[in-house]
This record gives C-alpha cells, structure tokens and sequence, in this order.
C-alpha cells in the first residue's frame, strides 16, 4: 500500500515536468541534456587540440585515475538523489579501505582484510545515516565531523606511514592487470555502474531512495521507515568508497591515510556536473559516468597543458558552481 | 503549576523565574560542555591556566571566525567558505609590501567573497551549503594561485612580530580584536535592527518577506559579515606568524564550526546566541591547549574534535525535539491503532 501512495506521489511529479516538457526552455535542455554534449564537445577538442592525448598511454592512464573516483562517485550518487546533499567522508572511506586491505592483507592474507575494509565500511556508512536519517543532523557536517574521526583513527593506528603491498601476488596482478587498453580498475567501475544503476531503478531500495529525494515528507507518511532508506543510501556509498580504495591501493600497490586527498571534492563535480541535483530525487547513476567521464578527461587536458595544481581546484570549484547554478535557475525557469 | 499557568500571568517565585530563563536561553550544550572541560583541565592539566595568553590566542583564533559563522547560522545558512577565505586573505596580506594597503586589501577580498556567496544563495537560489562548499574548493585553489603553492613571507617582518606582542597583560592584539568584533556582533544582532531580523529571515523566511524585512539584502549582510570576519583572522594569522600558508584553515574549519553549533545555534536559524558561540569557542580552545599541552597526538586531537562536532550536531535541540516528537506520535499512533475503540 505505501509503495502505491508513493508511485501516485511520483506520478504526479513526473505528470508536472511532463507539462513543463511541452515549453522547454533552452536554459533547461542544457540542464537536462547539456553534458553529453559537453563531454563529446571536449573529448572532441582534446583530440585534436591537446598533444598527447590521444596516446594509448595517456588513455590508460586517464582511466587508472578516473576508476577510483568513478566509483566513489556512483556510490555517493545515491546520497545526493536522497537529497542529503553529500558525504564528505569518502575521503576518510576510501583511505581506510586502501590503508587496511595493504596492511591488513600483509599480516593476515586477504580474504581477512577485505572483510576488515567491509566492516571499517559498515561502521561509516552507519554512523554517518543514523546521524543524518534518525537524528536528522545535517549531511554536510556530520561528514565533515566523521571525515575528522575517521582520518584521525587512520593517523593514529597506522602511525601516518606508507603500507607496501608484496611485489607480486594477486593485489599486484589486479592493480597492473588490463584488457586491452582498458585496466581492470575501469571495468571495475563498469560493473558498480551496472549494479547500482539496477539497485537504483529496478530494486524497492532504489525506488524509495529517490522518491525520498522527491517528497520526504510523503515518503514518510506512506508508513516508510525513512531513517532506514537513508542510512541504506550512505551504506551504499561506503561500500562504493570501499571498491574504490581497493581499486587505488592495487593500481599503486601502496597506502597512506593522505592518498585520498580531494575524492570529496572531485567525487560531487562528476555527480553535479552529470546532471543529478543536488536538491534530491532527480538523477542516475549512468549520468554520473558521464560526468566522471567528463571531470577526468577535464583534469586530464589540464596537466598535459602544464596547468598549475591551483588552477585545476578553481576550475573544478568554478564548474560546480556552473553545474548548481545552470540547474537552480533552470528549475526557476520550469517553475514560472 | 506551569500547566495551569495563564497566558500573560507572570511567573514569580524565584525557581519559576529561573527555569523560565533557563527554557528561552540556547546555551545549555555548551555551558555543559565547558564545565566539563575545565574540571577535567582544572585536575589534569593545570598549566592551561597559568599559560592563560597562549589559551586566549587560540580561544580568539577560533572564535573570531565562530562569530562570522554565527552570522550566517542565524539566518538558517552556513557558509563552509570561509576556511579559504582565510587562506586567500592571509596571502593577500603577505603580497602586498605596504601592510595597511595589504590589510585593508585583504579585508575587501573578504567581503566580496561574502558578496559572491551570497549571490548564489540568495540571487541564484543555490543551496548555502553546496555553493560556499564550492567556493571552498575554488578559493583554496585562488589560494594555491596567488601564493605559487608555498608559504609566502611577509615583507615588513618587523610589523608582524610587533603585531603578535601584548599590549596590556596577556592581551594581544588577536584577543583585543576578538573581544571588540564579539561586542560588535552582539551589539548588532541584539541592538541594531537588521541585526534583530537576522533571526526573523532564520526563523520563518516567508513570514519574514510578508512581514517587509528585505530578506536577500540580510543575507548579504550576514555573508558579507562572516567573509570579514573570516579575512580578518586571515590577516591576524599571517602577521603574527610573519608568513601566509595558502593551506591554512583547514583545522580551524572544523573547531569553529563546532563552537558556533555547540554553543546553541540551530542550524536550521532563528535561534541562538553570540554569547553561546563566545562560550563554545572557550570550551574548544580550552582542550584544544589542554590536549597540545598534554601531548596527545594530533590524529587524536582531530578525534576529539570531530566528535565534539559530530555530538554538537546530532543533538541540536530543533532536530532532536522533532526526532522524540515523531518517536512519541509513533507510539502514540500504534497504541491508538492496536485499541480502535478503546477510549483512551
């Protein structure tokens, strides 16, 4: 019965843009439509302006880097539909996971470490959905809050020093392995996509995910325990940031409690710029691939143009303010 | 008693008049919280008190830029920029060889970040936390940019090592300046009458655009106020230290913000106080020596904070009244529910 309720709540939703749709104002296309243009605009560019490029080396290369946030972003992607803004604390996630699977594994073997990383994983994604699903504590500092506990636990168990994997062994083979030009890291970022873009659509987690994102207070009322739906939503995300840092700690085969630095920041420019709001309910996992895509291939260019380290954090902050804005005055505009 | 109590009627036994008191004011959490710093810092760590100048600097350090954020707090916004506010005004600072140019340069680039942030918020209609988050991200590059990524000197050193003397007793320049932005702010928000709207665009914004408070204009003036502030513990920072780091901030982000929640500032606006921020930056500066001073580690100190922030914000009273509230209606509903019929 409450999941009717709710299919009649999104219904009407999507019966509202559906009468907006009839008048689509440009402003809104490009909210809607713009990245995909954007993205084959700038791989287009890339190619044929930016040396380099287009080298099977560096293509490899902007696939290692962009796995590791890809994932972190498509797991952080159901926080933002939610409309819980964000969660800062994937940088403490994924530094967690690497910093144990490496050390971890280096004692005990690695069967003992991955279920370490998932339970270090669990914890997070606990903490910080009860803070912010039951005590209804807001997103972006309770995050910011667990960032701190999370990265001071790391500091102080692993002294602050570089965990070495073993010069070969399964770690190793992953982190080097490729099919083709394309690493094993990426595909691994393939295959989140698939999976949590099914658990988004297709599963009732998914379903109330978003319609929380749409109408808290209808969900609510439709008899949903709401405070579950939304520590589901960080619990996803750990374990995203989890993969994610497995990922980065056998690309490198090393791990430090610093080697996350900026995944936040990077994770919310994919999420922002591929179209999901950050007012909640609207958005999908396949955008924020896109996005990913874009962010990466952006960073990319950046570095092979010899572009200063402060110069890239302006022009990522510069596009998620883009990013918002292009999407607040496009609703504005809808609204009217 | 009080339930019987008519509207209007005055309380006025002594016990009555207290709880009264004691039911409008916001502080409890962080009144709490000092009384429990000091006692424990009073048996463990007396020398927190003897070295008073070095607690003071560092109560002033996060509590000026508490101040700014209560600003903005009170009016239901957050603005997580000003840690790079900070950065980017302390560089400002060193860059510039005249000192009062560079001061009062870097004060302006304070106040027109409170000017962009608040066009977002308030022009735009972007949600305060995503877009002073980035701006944070942004600023910390502009940081990066104009500081060629290394910690810059200032040029007139002498200026600066002056600057971090006393004047009288253990008052340096930092706490004076604290002390007068604090009486400041509290003047404003309690005396001056867009600093009383504050509360009003904070409590209920429709009510208060109905009611012809110009609303956007307030929250100009409160980002505008918390860009300021912020540049000036930017500048206070690079002079006393004779040198800008473009990543200073970061830590003070997070002690602040915990000072001004703690201190019984609602997130969600309306409520709260100048004194309440004033008390939690106390009880945070207190343990922050406290715990240098004991030489605990500072992964363990970034712990404690975290957690005090991590506390501050699941237990603010608007949320945690709504929390119980939904927990009681629920029983309430599913006693209801399971006796139709019973007369209860």
């Amino acid at each position: 019965m409450a999941k009717e309720t709710l299919t009649e709540v999104i219904a009407v939703a999507e019966t509202e843009s559906a009468i907006t749709k009839s008048k689509t104002s440009p402003l809104e296309w490009i909210a809607e439509n713009g990245i995909f243009v954007f993205t084959a605009l700038l791989i287009l560019a890339s190619v044929v302006f930016v040396d380099g490029f287009a080298s099977l080396v560096n293509i490899t290369d902007v696939f290692h880097r962009a796995a590791p946030i890809g994932i972190v972003a498509v797991g952080m992607t159901f926080v933002v539909i939610s409309g819980n803004y964000l969660d800062l604390s994937v940088v403490a996630q994924v530094a967690t996971s690497a910093v144990i699977l490496i050390a971890v594994s280096n004692e005990y073997g690695l069967p003992l470490a991955m279920l370490a990383a998932l339970l270090a994983a669990a914890v997070f994604g606990i903490v910080n959905g009860v803070a912010v699903g039951y005590f209804k504590a807001n997103a972006v500092i309770v995050t910011l809050s667990t960032t701190y506990i999370g990265l001071g636990l790391l500091r102080y168990f692993s002294g602050g020093s570089i965990f070495f994997g073993p010069p070969d062994g399964l770690i190793r083979e992953f982190g080097l392995g490729k099919l083709g030009p394309v690493p094993y890291s990426a595909l691994v970022l393939l295959i989140m996509t698939i999976i949590l873009g099914f658990v988004l659509n297709r599963t009732n987690f998914g379903f109330l995910v978003r319609s929380f994102g749409v109408n808290e207070r209808a969900t609510r009322l439709s008899g949903t325990n709401t405070a579950a739906v939304v520590i589901g939503a960080f619990l996803v995300t750990a374990v995203a940031a989890m993969v994610a840092g497995w990922v980065l700690a056998a690309f490198s085969n090393t791990a430090v409690s610093a080697m996350s630095q900026g995944y936040d920041f990077r994770a919310l420019a994919a999420i922002i710029v591929g179209g999901t709001s950050v007012f909640g309910g609207k958005g999908s996992v396949l955008r924020t691939l896109v996005g990913v895509i874009f962010v990466s291939v952006l960073t990319n260019v950046l570095v092979l143009s010899g572009i200063s380290f402060g110069y890239q954090q302006m022009a990522l902050g510069a596009l998620i303010v883009t990013a918002v804005t292009v999407d607040a005055l496009s609703r504005k505009v809808a609204k009217r | 008693m009080s339930q019987t109590m008519q509207i209007g009627e005055r309380e006025t036994s002594l016990w009555g008049r207290l709880r009264l008191t004691i039911a409008r004011r916001t502080e409890g959490r962080g009144v709490v919280l000092l009384a429990a710093v000091l006692i424990v810092v009073a048996f463990t760590e007396p020398l927190v008190f003897t070295s008073y100048q070095v607690s003071l600097g560092r109560i002033a350090l996060i509590g000026l830029v508490a101040l700014g954020l209560t600003a903005v707090i009170l009016m239901g916004e957050l603005d997580l920029s000003v840690a790079s506010t900070l950065a980017v005004s302390g560089v400002v600072v060193a860059l510039i060889p005249d000192i009062r140019l560079g001061i009062i340069a870097a004060l302006v680039v304070g106040v027109l970040i409170g000017v962009v942030n608040a066009f977002f918020v308030a022009i735009v209609g972007i949600n305060s936390f995503i877009a002073t988050l980035g701006m944070l991200f942004a600023l910390r590059g502009l940081a990066f940019v104009l500081s060629d990524e290394a910690p810059v000197k200032i040029t007139d050193v002498e200026a600066g090592i002056a600057f971090g003397q006393p004047l009288i007793g253990p008052i340096t320049p930092r706490v004076l300046i604290f002390i007068l932005a604090f009486i400041a702010i509290q003047v404003f928000v309690s005396r001056v009458k867009a600093g009383r709207e504050f509360f009003a665009v904070g409590g209920n914004r429709q009510a208060a655009y109905d009611a012809g408070i110009p609303v956007k204009r307030r929250i100009f003036t409160g980002f505008m106020i918390s860009g300021f502030v912020a540049a000036l513990a930017g500048v206070i920072n690079t002079l006393e230290r004779t040198a800008a780091d473009p990543t200073a901030g970061a830590t003070v982000l997070l002690a602040s913000f915990a000072a001004a929640i703690i201190g019984g500032n609602y997130l969600k606006g309306g409520r709260g106080s100048i004194v309440g921020t004033l008390i939690g930056a106390t009880a945070l500066g207190v343990l922050q020596v406290a715990l240098t001073l004991s030489g605990v580690q500072v992964p363990i100190q970034q712990i404690f904070i975290g957690g005090i922030l991590l506390l501050a914000v699941t237990t603010d009273p608007a949320n945690l009244r709504a929390v119980l509230g939904s927990v009681r209606s629920l029983r309430l509903g599913r006693s209801k529910l399971q006796t139709p019929g019973s007369g209860s």
